[in-house]
Parts: C-alpha cells; sequence; structure tokens
C-alpha cells in the first residue's frame, strides 16, 4: 500500500510539464559540508544540527518566528503551512491553512495532517523530550479541511511559539498507518521521506551523501538552487580542502582560529557570521564528584564559585578562544536570543577581589607553594573537556592559568566526547567546559538549570527554587515576561552555577557566486530556497542538468 | 589433506567466536556513553534518556544483551547502529565495503607488483646506486604517517596543481545517468591520492620483504647452475629465483589481506573516503557498540580467513609442508 503511495510522487514528478523545469540562468546547485550525518531528517525523529537542517528543508512549520526570533510575539511569526491564525480567547489560536501547501506526491495540506502530527509528537513514547515542550497543549482539532483550533491548559507568552515550533507536521495519508516505533523507523517513507517544503528528497547514500532537489511547484515560490548535495564529512582537514578544491560551497562550522587563515586561499568563498544559541560556559559540580548525596567539597561554597567567576577574564578567553567570531557571555542568553537585551552586567573580572573572596571563605596559602589551602586540604580542581573539541582545547588551558594565579590549581582532563558525556551525566567531575546548543526559546534554560532538570541535563545538580520561581513567573506571566527574566538572570548570576564565558557566532563559509544569502540561527538553511546564482559567476556544476529525478 | 583442511577451518572457527565473545565484552566494559551522540550538547530530560536507552537496549543486564546480540547475530542480524538509527548495522557494513575493497585492492596490488619487481631489481643491483637510492626512499616514506603524506599530496597535487580532488569518493554532483566510462574515469581521479599514500607509506615492507628473499636465493646452488646453463639473466631472476621466494611472499600477502576489509582510518578520513576503516572510527568515538562490534567481527573474521588461506598458498605452492 505504502509502496503504492510513494508511487505517486514519483509518476506526478515525471508529468511536471517541462515549462516548469526550465531553468533560469540564475539557478544552480549547491554542495554543502555536514560535520555529522543527515540519516534521518523526519520531525519524529530529530536529533542532531545535520538532520534539523534538512528537515526544515523538507517539512515546513505552521509558522516560524521572525527575524529577531521573538518567541512571544506571535505578530512577528512568518505564515508557512498557515497563511493567517487568530485568537479565540486567551488558549486557543485558530490557524488557517495555506489551501496552495501541497505534499511532495500532490496531495493536499490538510488540518488532519497537522492533528495527526500533533498527536503523535506529544504522545511521550515517541519523543518523551517533544511531548514535555508540548505539555501545555490540551487539544489540538480540525476545523474543516483548512483549519486547526489548538487549545492550551493556561494562558503564557509564548504559546504561539509552542504551537508552531516543535511539530513540523507530516502526511498523515501516507503514515497514519504506521505504528511510531521501530516499524516506522523502518519504513518506506523514512527512507524516502515526503515532505511539503521547498525541498523534496531524491537520495541518501548512508556516509556519505543526501541529495534534495527543488521543488518546482512550492507554493511559497520555486527554488533557484535546483540541487542540494550535503556530504557528510567528518575530518576537519578535509571540510576546509573540499573547500579550497572547489569541490564544496557551503560549510557552517569553520574553526574561528584557524579557519579564516586557509580559506584566503580559495578567494571565491567568503566567510560570513551569523549569531548563534549556543553558549560556552564553565559548569560548577555542586555535588561531590560521584556522589550526589553530598555536597561539592570546595564548589558548594558560593564564595569560591564567585571568586572563579571574577578570576576568569571573559572578554580575553573568548577573544583569544574565537577571534572576533564570540561575545563574552553573562547568562545562559546566546546573541540571537531574544532576552540578550535584559542580561544584567555580571561581575566584573577581578582577580584582587576574587583572592578575597577566596581568603574569606578561609583558603589561604600556608605552604608558600602557590596552591591555597583550607584545613590541609589544596585547593585543586579537576577540569574535563572533550578531547574532540578544538576550540575547549585552547580555552581550558588559558581558565588553567588564570585561576592558577589566584591560588587554584586545575588539573585537565581531555576525554573521549563518550566518556566526557558519561562523566557529566554521572555527576563524576568538578569543571567542566560544556556548550548548550539551545532553542530560540529562553525558557529552555529550566532543563538545565532548575532543581527539575536534575537527572536530565541539569547535571551540575543546582538547585534553587527562587529561581525556579522566578523562571515560572518569567515564562507564565502576561506580556514578554522582561522583568522576570532580567531578575531570574541576575539570581542565576549570584549563586553562580556556572561561569558563562562566551557565545560564538556561526561561522560560515559560502561561496561567492550565491545571491539572496541569507542563514537563520535556528534552521541554517530555512532561507535556501531564496539563494540563487549571480549569472556572471555561474560555475560548472550549475549547469548539471534540470532536476534529477 | 581434507582432514587437514577440516581441522584447521574448524581452528579458524573457534577462533573467531572466541574473538567477538570477547570483543563483546571488553566493548561494554570500556568508559563511555554510547548516547553521548544524540545526547551532545542539547537539553534532554531524564525520561528521553530512558527512552533512548530502551531503544537500543543497552538497558538490559549484559548477559542479556549478549543472548539478543547472539540471536540476532544467528540470523545475520547485527542490530540497529546507535549513532546511524534507524540504519541497520549488516546495511551499513555492506554500504562500506566496496568502497575499502576497492581501495584496498588497488593499494595490494600496487604494492605487490611495484614492490616486489622493485625489490627483485634491488636484489639483483645490490650495492648499486639504484639499491641504495630505491631503498632509502621507500623507507623514507614508509616512515612518514599516512595522514601527513596524505595531507602533504593532498596540499600540493590538488590544491596547488588541481591535479585530482581533495577528497570524496566521487564527484557528489556526478548525475545518475551517468555513463560506465564517466563513472569509472570519476573514481579513478578520486582513488589516485588515497591509494597513493596507502601505496607509498606500505610498499618498503614488500620491497625489503622481496630483496631479502631473493638475496638468500641468490646464494643456493640452482641459481649458479641456471647461469652455467647459458641462460639468461632475466631468466634466471624470474623463472628460477624468484618462484623460490614465494612462500614468505605469501606470508606477507597473508598478512595484508585483511586490508581489503579493514581500511586505514587516519587514509579513509583524511580523504573521506566512505570506507570500513572511517565508519570503525567513528563507531570507536561515539561507542556505537553495534557498529563498533560488526567491524570488529568483519575484521577478526578477514584475519583468520587470511591466515586460512596462507596456511593453504603454502601447502599448494610448497610440497615439503603438504600434510601427509
Amino acid at each position: 500500500m505504502l509502496a503504492h503511495r510513494l508511487l505517486i510522487p514519483a509518476l506526478l514528478a515525471a508529468a511536471t510539464p517541462a515549462a516548469a523545469l526550465q531553468r533560469g540562468n540564475d539557478h544552480g546547485s549547491a554542495v554543502i559540508i555536514m560535520g555529522q550525518e543527515p540519516a534521518t531528517p523526519i520531525p519524529t525523529m530529530l536529533s542532531g544540527s545535520a538532520n534539523i537542517a534538512v528537515s526544515d528543508l523538507l517539512f515546513l512549520r505552521l509558522a516560524r518566528p521572525g527575524a529577531g526570533l521573538s518567541t512571544t510575539d506571535e505578530r512577528a511569526f512568518e505564515p508557512q503551512l498557515a497563511r493567517s491564525w487568530s485568537r479565540r480567547d486567551s488558549v486557543t489560536i485558530v490557524f488557517e491553512l495555506d489551501p496552495r501547501a501541497r505534499w511532495h506526491d500532490g496531495v493536499a495540506v490538510t488540518a488532519k495532517d497537522v492533528v495527526f502530527s500533533f498527536a503523535r509528537m506529544r504522545d511521550s513514547t515517541v519523543d518523551a523530550q517533544r511531548a514535555l515542550l508540548l505539555r501545555y497543549i490540551a487539544s489540538v482539532a480540525a476545523d474543516g479541511e483548512q483549519r486547526v483550533v489548538i487549545r492550551f491548559r493556561r494562558a503564557y507568552p509564548e504559546q504561539f511559539y509552542d504551537a508552531t515550533y516543535h511539530v513540523q507536521p507530516l502526511p498523515a495519508h501516507l503514515v497514519d498507518t504506521l505504528p511510531p516505533g521501530a516499524r516506522f523507523a523502518a519504513s518506506e517513507f523514512v527512507k524516502r521521506p515526503v515532505g511539503n517544503g521547498p525541498y523534496r528528497w531524491v537520495r541518501r547514500e548512508p556516509g556519505r551523501q543526501l541529495e534534495l532537489a527543488a521543488n518546482p511547484g512550492f507554493f511559497l515560490g520555486a527554488p533557484k538552487l535546483d540541487r542540494l548535495v550535503f556530504l557528510t564529512v567528518r575530518d576537519p582537514e578535509a571540510q576546509i580542502n573540499l573547500l579550497l578544491d572547489g569541490s564544496a560551497d557551503i560549510f557552517e562550522a569553520v574553526p574561528p582560529v584557524s579557519g579564516p587563515v586557509r580559506l584566503l586561499a580559495n578567494p571565491a568563498v567568503k566567510l560570513l557570521t551569523v549569531p548563534s544559541l549556543s553558549v560556552l560556559y564553565l559548569l560548577f559540580n555542586e555535588r561531590a564528584s560521584g556522589d550526589r548525596t553530598r555536597p561539592h567539597p570546595i564548589l558548594g561554597d558560593v564564595g569560591v564559585r564567585r571568586a572563579i567567576a571574577m578570576a576568569l577574564d571573559r572578554l580575553n578567553l573568548a577573544r583569544s578562544t574565537y577571534g572576533r567570531f564570540a561575545l563574552p557571555a553573562e547568562a545562559p542568553v546566546a546573541q540571537a536570543h531574544w532576552t540578550r537585551g535584559l542580561v544584567p552586567r555580571g561581575a566584573a573580572y577581578n582577580p584582587a577581589a576574587a583572592r578575597a573572596l577566596l581568603a574569606a571563605s578561609g583558603w589561604v596559602d600556608r605552604n608558600g607553594d602557590g596552591i591555597l589551602e583550607k584545613d590541609g586540604q589544596p585547593l585543586a580542581l579537576r577540569l574535563s573537556i572533550p578531547a574532540t573539541s578544538a576550540t575547549r582545547a585552547i580555552m581550558a588551558p588559558q581558565v588553567q592559568e588564570q585561576l592558577r594565579r589566584i591560588g587554584i590549581r586545575v588539573d585537565i582532563d581531555r576525554l573521549d566526547f563518550p566518556v566526557f558525556i558519561e562523566r557529566r551525566t554521572k555527576g563524576e567531575f568538578d569543571l567542566d567546559l560544556s556548550v548548550a546548543n539551545m532553542d530560540p526559546s529562553p525558557s529552555g534554560i529550566v532543563q538545565s538549570w532548575s532543581c527539575a532538570g536534575r537527572g536530565g541535563s541539569n547535571v551540575g545538580w543546582f538547585c534553587n527554587p527562587g529561581l525556579d520561581s522566578l523562571l515560572e513567573r518569567s515564562i507564565y506571566s502576561q506580556g514578554s515576561g522582561g522583568r522576570y527574566w532580567q531578575a531570574a538572570y541576575a539570581r542565576l548570576q549570584g549563586d553562580v552555577p556556572a561561569v558563562f564565558l562566551a557565545s560564538p557566532a556561526i561561522s560560515i563559509a559560502v561561496h561567492g557566486r550565491f545571491r539572496n544569502v541569507s542563514i537563520r540561527p535556528e534552521s541554517m538553511y530555512g532561507d535556501l530556497w531564496r539563494w540563487s546564482v549571480d549569472p556572471g559567476r555561474r560555475i560548472s556544476r550549475d549547469g548539471t542538468g534540470a532536476t534529477p529525478r | 589433506m581434507i582432514r587437514w583442511l577440516l581441522g584447521r577451518t574448524l581452528q579458524a572457527a573457534a577462533t573467531f567466536a572466541l574473538a567477538v565473545l570477547l570483543l563483546f565484552v571488553l566493548m561494554r566494559l570500556a568508559p563511555g556513553d554510547p548516547l553521548s551522540r544524540l545526547v551532545g550538547d542539547r537539553d534532554v530530560s531524564a525520561a528521553e534518556i530512558e527512552q533512548l536507552r530502551r531503544r537500543f537496549g543497552i538497558d538490559q543486564p549484559l548477559p542479556d544483551q549478549l543472548r539478543a546480540f547472539l540471536s540476532g547475530a544467528a540470523r545475520g542480524d547485527l542490530g540497529v547502529s546507535i549513532e546511524h538509527y534507524p540504519d541497520r548495522v549488516t546495511s551499513l557494513l555492506a554500504a562500506r565495503l566496496p568502497a575499502t575493497a576497492l581501495l584496498g585492492g588497488v593499494v595490494l596490488l600496487l604494492n605487490f607488483t611495484a614492490g616486489i619487481w622493485l625489490g627483485v631489481r634491488q636484489a639483483s643491483r645490490r650495492g648499486s646506486r639504484f639499491d641504495r637510492w630505491t631503498g632509502r626512499l621507500a623507507l623514507a616514506a614508509y616512515a612518514m604517517p599516512g595522514f601527513w603524506l596524505g595531507l602533504v599530496l593532498v596540499a600540493f597535487l590538488s590544491l596547488r596543481w588541481r591535479l585530482f580532488p581533495a577528497a570524496q569518493m566521487t564527484d557528489p554532483l556526478l548525475p545518475l545517468d551517468a555513463d560506465a566510462l564517466t563513472r569509472a574515469l570519476d573514481l579513478l581521479r578520486h582513488l589516485a591520492l588515497p591509494a597513493l599514500t596507502l601505496s607509498l607509506t606500505s610498499i618498503a615492507l614488500t620491497m625489503r620483504h622481496q630483496r631479502a628473499a631473493m638475496l638468500s636465493v641468490f646464494r643456493l646452488d640452482f641459481v649458479t647452475a641456471a647461469r652455467a646453463r647459458g641462460l639468461t639473466e632475466h631468466q634466471v631472476l624470474w623463472r628460477h629465483a624468484w618462484r623460490n621466494t614465494l612462500v614468505p611472499m605469501l606470508t606477507l600477502l597473508g598478512l595484508w589481506l585483511p586490508v581489503l576489509v579493514t581500511g586505514s582510518v587516519f587514509v579513509e578520513s583524511v580523504f573521506n573516503w566512505p570506507g570500513l576503516g572511517s565508519l570503525a572510527a567513528q563507531a570507536i568515538a561515539s561507542r556505537d557498540y553495534p557498529v563498533l562490534l560488526g567491524t570488529a567481527m568483519l575484521v577478526s573474521g578477514a584475519v583468520v580467513l587470511a591466515g586460512l588461506l596462507a596456511d593453504l598458498g603454502y601447502v599448494l605452492v610448497d610440497p615439503r609442508v603438504r600434510p601427509s
């Protein structure tokens, strides 16, 4: 049955009038390098940035955040599958679907698809994380073919964001008979997804590449880049070499220090920067390493944590690690978060004050070896970093040196990534350099910094009910919750569960022949269908023929 | 003879089974969270972590995991990859094996044709300038790390002189309907640098073995007799002397044969060659137990099989070691 359903798109595509495939001289192709493999770009199976990037080209949302990435101002959202929306009351949003929206097999996108997809994604046995994010949605119902009514359990500013960001509708007519789980994962739909976005599936060669082709009938406008090939390239040298020899056009993870210099070898490639949703921070374990029943003998003292925060010169750390591609961070808020302007200034760099704080906590250098002691125990900590992270390998020795200057000995453990994650999860660390890749919503910090997040992302075991209460108010107060966010960030800075060091930018290398280039922090290639090729700078692969079948 | 062959095969099968068992246990004793790639740097709840552990069966006790693995393996199913979910391990191995076999096969061919020829020439001109310089150059290449030599070749032959592509196995935009000749030429262009890198770094071994074997044969009476009979030097070298060096060269070939399935981790990575070596390296880096076990089984199987074939080779070429 499903095979027949999947045969239809191929036949329909083959029957597309030749005129629809006429290529202008601003059409072309793009080869994109990815560090991870987009093996399952399916909305119910997303994990990893590569899958999300490809999924965003295949499957649209009802709407997406506007340029400022505000998650509370629903007027700023841009229509996608929904052409308009309205409110019945403070807990009900009505979406009108765009009647032009079609699945790649030609079937219309209907309210039934949206209702089915929400039902599946709110099922905690399918995706526990997403079900948690959608917990305040009480019901999703179809009102005719083109209208969807979403009711919430309570009024809060991010209702619209929750209703649109976390769910990309699936084609109910193709997958509603497939039970979630192993059968779905092994289905033809997962092998050859049928979406509704600007690009449609062509093929995937496991471990090598994934290819998409432009959807000439895309209702928001036919893409100008006819073929997209996503290459899986894990080796950092190979990634840059493929850009330099002209085999690839786009790479979104250019190393911030060495990358720009190496890219000078190919003047055709430009380096662009875009604010990211990432923050690098030095995490404190508030519980004894490996024993969460006891407080950490050193870091359980907030005075020591504050001293460490004041001893670190965040501006210089960010510059020496990321060059011009990062800003110092003051809270778990990235450059692209709309609440960035609400973050108060944290403790300034002041090693003298840091030493005084340690002295007040009883840490004194009695034996003159430069390391402070208390009750005969040296002030020594172990810092875990993943050996695979070049930026953290640059930053760690600098942190070590800056803390040595105030009498703290730090030993660095460079760990295999799985060992690094295992130690974090089990709480077997003192300090670690972590990166948080967040959603556009500032409310994501609840998972890492609230009492309820312990056992999940809150691996430092930090808990302050006062902060939880402030976060609750920030998220659920009427309006944007600005003053509560400000108070929550100030409380977080006061408790110092971590030192937020830098918010790096996305540094992306793009071939200079592309026009209308726009990169989105939350959906890297979400605007790729709007890119085109400068007719005067076309290269051989821009003429590789019409859309492949 | 058949009894010997049967016994040797059973011995190989037992070695393989023991290796698989050891691999299974040792992998799970190694530190590291197999969910690390899936969890990574994003926010996850405890419930999601539990869900993922259940999905891959790593929430079960070790004996239950072993039982599940063995019953699957008996049906030819090595399970589902954690990092490449929902791809099955067998399909991943099948997709990667041709690339590794192609690269390994070309390297083996270059290595043994050029290596043998150069080793024979060196031995026949012992002490000459050719012998000295070929030996020095080959040893210098042997001493270079493969990934470093690969990067140097890329820097010159690809980025500077634009002779070959810097990486990949094929042109990513090669049309699906390209003819066989276009495909073959494209493949050869991409194969050139990884094959050259691996051949340069390994050919010294074959040359040195061949040279030493020839020199030891040159001292024997039958070579002197052949020369005394008025045979040309070419005939003496290749028909008489070289044939008698086959046993040590077969040993070497037996050691090299597994390269057809093991691949080279570093060279495959530098050239983004989609082979089993890079797959195994990723599996190690992410603790993807099922894939790691699958690649390890393939490698240990190849080593055991190559040993068996080498033994069989001795029996065929040397009547002295033939079992009675």
